[in-house]
């Protein structure tokens, strides 16, 4: 027997087609919804904010000590980079950070900066520059920018370290007037004063911190020694023997007291650059690496950052007297005795103190930068 | 026996096309509720800029000294020519300012608005400076930065008083 059921009628045929024609339409139709707010150049702006972010208002994981002053081989223990002086000071840059952070040689681009500043599991490509209002260089790490590409511009400070300019052509050379064949020429740093009773409520935009996490460099400059009068003819050479390092500190029985200062050996052929100084005579671009050294007219000392710290084993209490040595010669070598250096009568201790206060010191200042991220 | 039972017609099928169309239609007019991304990007990093250059020029450079913007709205009261100038150098300095060589190309027009304690409390504004007059085409982001005053503004007697610097800022 032969019946027509299961057949399908031409008014289904038609029916469902048209189902299935509007059904389709709608299909392509939904993905068009979603293109503004899932496009590409959106998530890479997004990351490239947060880019910016992070770099300009943190002051990075480790924090204290510095992730800036782990060494490449234990960068590994980095987290996250971060410029900020601290968590406090949005916006203001540490140089030392800025100059950690471009290090091509300590890391290494895309993977060391993937991780620690631009994160996300996509891996993207990015480029991180920075520049000095008013200077031409311009420190970079990353590919160049393709045409398009995620952006954020952040304007910045940079903390200006603090330095000591001694010139004596003019009234601090009118007490050196004590004939001697060997002369003291001495710099304190009083930590607590340092730490504890720095300018603007001790704003670290400003202080002068020996102490880690910041643990700036200074620089010392004695410039003009040959216009420092002299008693005998022919001139004495003047040498500078030796750099001597003492501190202080409050007894741990007796906090309220401090020791006696006591020698701490420097290496001035250290490798590692934080537990050593640099010392230029004379304008000379190589560091000198060997004492004595005859000095004509300057002499700079340069304490690089995390020195301080290292030199007051992170102690707040830490008194530090920096002692530079001059022996007077005659062209033959022998000891000859004339005026020069000898700050042993400067009150109240025998010593120029690096402080806030005294106006041979360029107190820290803010420079102004700028810092791009692009992300592609 | 040949019935109809369970069959759909013409009729239903073009009824359900035209309900997805529908639907599809009143779900595209929805999406208006969202904001579109990228110009929101976009101005996100104009007002960006601007706080960072007002919160930057509200900086002292070092312990001894006042910030410029400060120094800019203290001399904005009785010399306003020097304190348009010295803004709008700066200002524009730090917003046009990028690494490498080129420059943005930046337009910004900023008042100043206080509290005046001599007219019973009313808040008083004046145009501080700008580099191009609003024309009303434009897109402009608004960014201010509260700032610390020490003079008689919007008052008989020197003291410290908050004003607001306010910066529409617009790029062509």
């Amino acid at each position: 027997m032969t019946d027509d059921a299961g057949n399908l009628s031409i008014d289904f045929l038609a029916g469902f087609t048209i189902f299935m024609i509007a059904f389709i339409y709608v299909a392509t139709m939904i993905p068009g919804l979603f293109i503004n707010l899932q496009s590409k150049s959106i998530d890479y702006d997004a990351v490239a904010y947060r880019t910016g972010v992070i770099l300009v208002e943190d002051p990075g994981m480790p924090y204290n000590p510095s992730w800036a002053t782990l060494t490449d081989y234990n960068k590994g223990d980095i987290l996250r980079f971060g410029l900020a002086l601290s968590k406090n000071t949005p916006n203001i840059l540490s140089p030392i950070k800025i100059d950690r952070f471009f290090c091509s040689t300590a890391f290494v681009y895309p993977d060391d900066y993937q991780s620690r500043a631009v994160f996300g599991d996509y891996p993207y490509q990015f480029n991180v520059s920075f520049q000095r209002m008013g200077d031409n260089i311009t420190k970079s790490v990353g590919d160049p920018r393709p045409d398009g590409y995620g952006y954020s511009r952040r304007i910045v400070k940079i903390k200006e370290e603090s330095n000591a300019t001694m010139g004596f052509s003019g009234s601090l050379n009118q007490g050196y007037t004590q004939n001697a064949t060997t002369q003291l020429f001495s710099v304190y740093f009083n930590y607590t004063q340092l730490t504890g009773e720095g300018p603007d409520n001790n704003n670290p935009a400003y202080q002068i911190n020996p102490l880690s996490p910041l643990s700036e460099g200074v620089v010392i400059n004695l410039t003009d020694l040959d216009k420092i009068p002299k008693n005998t003819t022919p001139l004495p050479i003047a040498n500078l023997s030796s750099i001597s390092f003492y501190r202080s500190r409050s007894l741990s029985a007796q906090s309220a007291q401090h020791s006696g200062f006591s020698f701490f050996p420097v290496n001035l052929t250290d490798t590692d650059p934080t537990r050593t100084y640099k010392l230029y005579i004379d304008g000379n671009s190589t560091p000198t690496t060997t004492l004595p050294m005859e000095v004509k007219n300057n002499v700079s000392l340069i304490l690089p950052p995390g020195f301080l710290n290292f030199a007051g084993s992170g102690d707040a209490s830490t008194w530090l007297n920096i002692t530079m040595q001059f022996d007077l010669t005659d062209g033959l070598g022998n000891h000859k005795s004339d005026y020069f250096l000898n700050s042993t009568q400067v009150p109240p201790y025998g010593a120029f103190e690096y402080n806030y206060t005294s106006s041979n010191i360029t107190q820290p200042h803010l420079s102004d930068g700028v810092l791009e991220v692009a992300v592609w | 026996m040949v019935n109809d039972d369970g069959q759909l017609y013409t009729i239903e099928g073009f009824a359900a096309g035209m309900i997805m169309l529908f639907t599809a239609y009143l779900v595209l007019g929805a999406t208006s509720v969202y904001t579109p991304g990228d110009t929101h990007i976009s101005d996100m990093q104009l007002e960006q800029l601007g706080t960072d250059a007002l919160r930057m020029m509200n900086t002292p450079v070092n312990s001894t000294t006042d910030s410029p913007l400060q120094n800019i709205t203290e001399t904005s009261v009785n010399n306003p020519a020097d304190a348009k100038k010295t803004f709008n150098m700066t200002f524009l300095n730090y917003v046009n300012n990028k690494t490498g060589s080129e420059t943005d190309n930046l337009h910004y027009s900023a008042i100043v608005s206080y509290r005046n304690i001599t007219d019973g409390n009313t808040t008083w504004s004046y145009p501080l400076a700008s580099n191009r007059n609003l024309t009303g085409g434009e897109h402009p982001v608004r960014v201010t930065e509260w700032v610390i005053v020490d003079n008689k503004i919007g008052s008989n007697v020197k003291q410290n008083r908050s004003v607001l610097v306010e910066v529409l800022l617009w790029r062509d």
